[in-house]
């Protein structure tokens, strides 16, 4: 019993040290030991909530979040896992669709936040980049997510964003989701020209706000 | 003509002022649009545009007279499509609109680390840029080597056109003739970002950070002679610059930045300075966690910003270098004439005190759409009227002087595709110097135009 806690707590460590071949090798041996899958996923999490933890003091950043995604992903394509990947729906704390607004092909934030909320027991529907909004209006009415978060850098996404708001509206389903932004150029202003719920520059600033927008819905 | 004249002698005097570390008479204001707004300015198609530079004058004439700047308001294109088209690019390709698209490409991969350190150059030529590039097909050396003689004919030919429009303004609106695309200045990357950017990725590098610091930082070194030279200007006088857009340093730890960037990256601006060339930064995203580095390079390093708090900026680094930047593009579209006035004012009231100030957006607009032409307008004159100073000529913070820079014997990097003089000396005694020069003149274009592919 006490070896298995203390490759609970390895695993965690190596994840939160982005140790990617030590993840990978400690995760390989507990599968075959016979730990559960989902458990093994939720020790994986907590070392990537770890790491959003120290992004937040400042002691990680940008790369390193980009590691933990790395990490995260080459997790779920190891056999056992990628079988056993079905969340139970009660889990679920809310459901988002994101993805990187038209003419905009940077995805490494939205892979950020994408992979915190994961971790944070969101269910993400991921759109890629270079979404056009009837994508992400088809994607509402198609999963009925309580969020939409959408992504981009360049200083043209400001109108994309707008675009998407808009044809949510003509939709007829803008009022069923709350709708974030996230990137490093909007400010105050460019949210309310878009017409969205909240924004942010950080991604687990954005979890937070999501986990606010649920309460509020 | 006359008028213009006058006037470029007063942009010549401000600008020098500044690189003579004098109070200039009043701020310069640097304000470049990409081709792609202007184009859209003069409601030219993209596409056909992209393809045709020469289209652009009437637009980029209407646009110098319309918004103020003290540079050529056209400051041309990295990127057309014409040899992009040609060499099959993965990296750069047009989009449905016109637009050049720039998605993510890794054309080095981890098992090639030994092979760049050992021989950066024969690694670049031989494995990333075919990788990048499928026009480099092994398979059809005749036919490749045809299209590759053909894209640089249409990379002269385009950039040529785009000169010329730039030239013509210069004279006609009397702009200040000297600037990124001109014979003087050169433009490169850090090797860091250089092996960030097309070589392995952004998401790639911070893998390799973790996986395997020690050949990243040896990638670094070897790529040290490559990116060095690449930057250097055609001609080298008292007002060079180099340009060097900076990518990596605000998403990396301190310790990494330390080991892994910093080096080559100081070693670099070092080494251009004494030659007597200053470099101009472009500091993405926010550098607030580095001002303690930037402050030990070279004196008049051109800072510029894109986040950041202006004040502690200039407290910091005010005296050393020239700040330029920071003032948000995106005020443009979302805010009011009025508000975007101010704002100006602020900045300058900040950021020109003591001199060592130009000013300039913290990002160029992408697409006309992300401003109002109007606020542009209104901010650019702004600047020009109000930020005079009543102090010009003194002296303005610390004096650069190449002296005090000491270049590191500049190894220079053997390959089998490039031959300096001294292996044409050897291969071809019974050649001239002339020819001997001009041969390794046309090796420098050469290995000019396949370093440009990778930037
Ligand atoms: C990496 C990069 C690239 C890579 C992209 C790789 C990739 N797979 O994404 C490559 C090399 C491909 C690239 C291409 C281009 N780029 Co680029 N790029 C950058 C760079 C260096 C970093 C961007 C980035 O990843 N930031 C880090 C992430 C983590 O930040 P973020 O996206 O803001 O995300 C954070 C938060 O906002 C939040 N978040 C993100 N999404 C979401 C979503 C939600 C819902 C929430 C809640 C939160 C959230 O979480 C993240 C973590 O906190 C920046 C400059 C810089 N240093 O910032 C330029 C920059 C963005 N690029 C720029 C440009 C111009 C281009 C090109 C157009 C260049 C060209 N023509 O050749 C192309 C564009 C292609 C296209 N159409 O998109 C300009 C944009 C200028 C402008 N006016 O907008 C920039 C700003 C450089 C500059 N200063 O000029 N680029």
């Amino acid at each position: 019993m006490k070896n298995i806690i203390t490759l609970n707590d390895l695993i965690i460590k190596a994840v939160e040290e982005l140790d990617e071949e030590r993840v990978i090798k400690l995760a390989s041996k507990a599968l075959k030991s016979g730990m559960d899958p989902l458990f093994l996923l939720d020790l994986i999490k907590e070392g990537v909530k770890r790491v959003g933890k120290l992004y937040e003091e400042q002691k990680y950043f940008i790369a390193d979040l980009i590691m933990a995604g790395l990490i995260f992903k080459e997790v779920l394509e190891l056999e056992e896992i990628k079988a056993q990947f079905q969340r139970k729906s009660d889990e679920i704390e809310g459901k988002i669709v994101v993805g990187t607004v038209k003419g905009d092909l940077h995805d490494i934030g939205k892979d950020i936040f994408k992979g915190l909320m994961e971790v944070n027991g969101f269910e993400v529907i991921d759109l890629g980049v270079d979404v056009p909004e009837d994508a992400f209006v088809k994607s509402v009415i198609k999963y009925k997510p309580d969020i939409v978060g959408l992504s981009g850098v360049l200083t043209t996404t400001v109108e994309s964003m707008k675009d998407v708001v808009e044809a949510l509206v003509q939709a007829g389903v803008r009022n069923s989701v709350k709708i974030i932004l996230g990137g490093n150029h909007i400010t105050r202003e460019a949210c309310e020209y878009i017409g969205a719920d909240s924004f942010t520059n950080d991604a687990s600033e954005g979890v937070k706000i999501c986990k606010q927008l649920l309460k509020s819905k | 003509m006359e008028d213009a004249k006058v006037l470029q002698q007063e942009r010549i005097s401000i600008y020098h002022d500044i690189y003579d570390d004098r109070v200039p008479k009043r701020v310069p204001v640097n304000i470049n649009l990409p081709f792609e707004v202007i184009a859209q300015f003069g409601g030219l198609d993209l596409r056909q545009a992209h393809w045709n530079p020469a289209m652009l004058e009437e637009a980029v004439d209407r646009i110098c007279e319309l918004v103020y700047s003290d540079v050529c308001v056209f400051m041309g294109s990295f990127r057309y499509p014409s040899f992009y088209h040609i060499l099959k690019s993965q990296s750069f390709k047009m989009a449905s609109n016109g637009y050049i698209q720039h998605p993510e490409v890794s054309g080095m991969y981890p098992e090639d680390y030994d092979y760049l350190i050992k021989n950066p150059y024969d690694c670049l030529v031989e494995r990333v840029i075919p990788r990048l590039y499928k026009a480099f097909n092994p398979d059809d050396p005749i036919g490749f080597a045809l299209n590759f003689a053909k894209s640089l004919l249409a990379y002269k030919e385009d950039f040529t056109l785009s000169a010329e429009i730039r030239k013509k303004m210069i004279d006609k609106y009397g702009y200040y003739p000297e600037g990124l695309f001109s014979e003087n200045c050169g433009f490169t990357e850090t090797p860091f970002d250089f092996l960030a950017d097309q070589l392995r990725g952004f998401k790639g590098i911070s893998r390799d950070i973790r996986k395997m610091p020690g050949k990243v930082a040896a990638a670094c070194e070897a790529l040290y002679p490559l990116v060095f030279k690449k930057g250097l200007p055609k001609k080298i006088s008292k007002y060079s610059q180099v340009f060097l857009p900076l990518h990596m340093p605000p998403f990396l730890r301190e310790e990494d930045f330390a080991k892994l960037y910093w080096p080559t990256f100081k070693r670099m601006l070092d080494e251009y300075a004494s030659m007597g060339i200053r470099c101009t930064i472009f500091c993405e995203h926010d550098w607030m966690r580095h001002l303690d580095y930037l402050y030990e390079l070279p004196t008049d390093t051109t800072l510029w910003f894109e986040y950041g708090n202006p004040k502690l900026i200039k407290e910091k680094l005010g005296k050393k270098h020239i700040i330029t930047g920071l003032y948000p593009i995106m005020n443009l579209k979302t805010k009011t004439k009025k508000e975007c006035v101010e704002e100006a004012k602020r900045y300058v009231d900040i950021l020109a005190p003591g001199g060592k100030y130009i000013f300039n957006f913290d990002k160029s607009p992408l697409l006309l759409s992300d401003i109002k032409l109007e606020n542009l307008c209104a901010v650019a004159e702004t600047v020009r009227d109000y930020a005079v100073y009543t102090n010009p000529g003194e002296v303005a913070g610390m004096v650069f002087k190449k002296e005090d820079y000491k270049a590191s014997a500049l190894k220079n990097f053997e390959s089998r595709y490039y031959i300096s003089r001294e292996e044409y000396e050897k291969l071809y005694p019974e050649l001239s110097d002339f020819a001997r020069g001009k041969l390794e003149r046309l090796d420098d274009e050469m290995f000019d135009y396949l370093m440009f592919l990778l930037l």
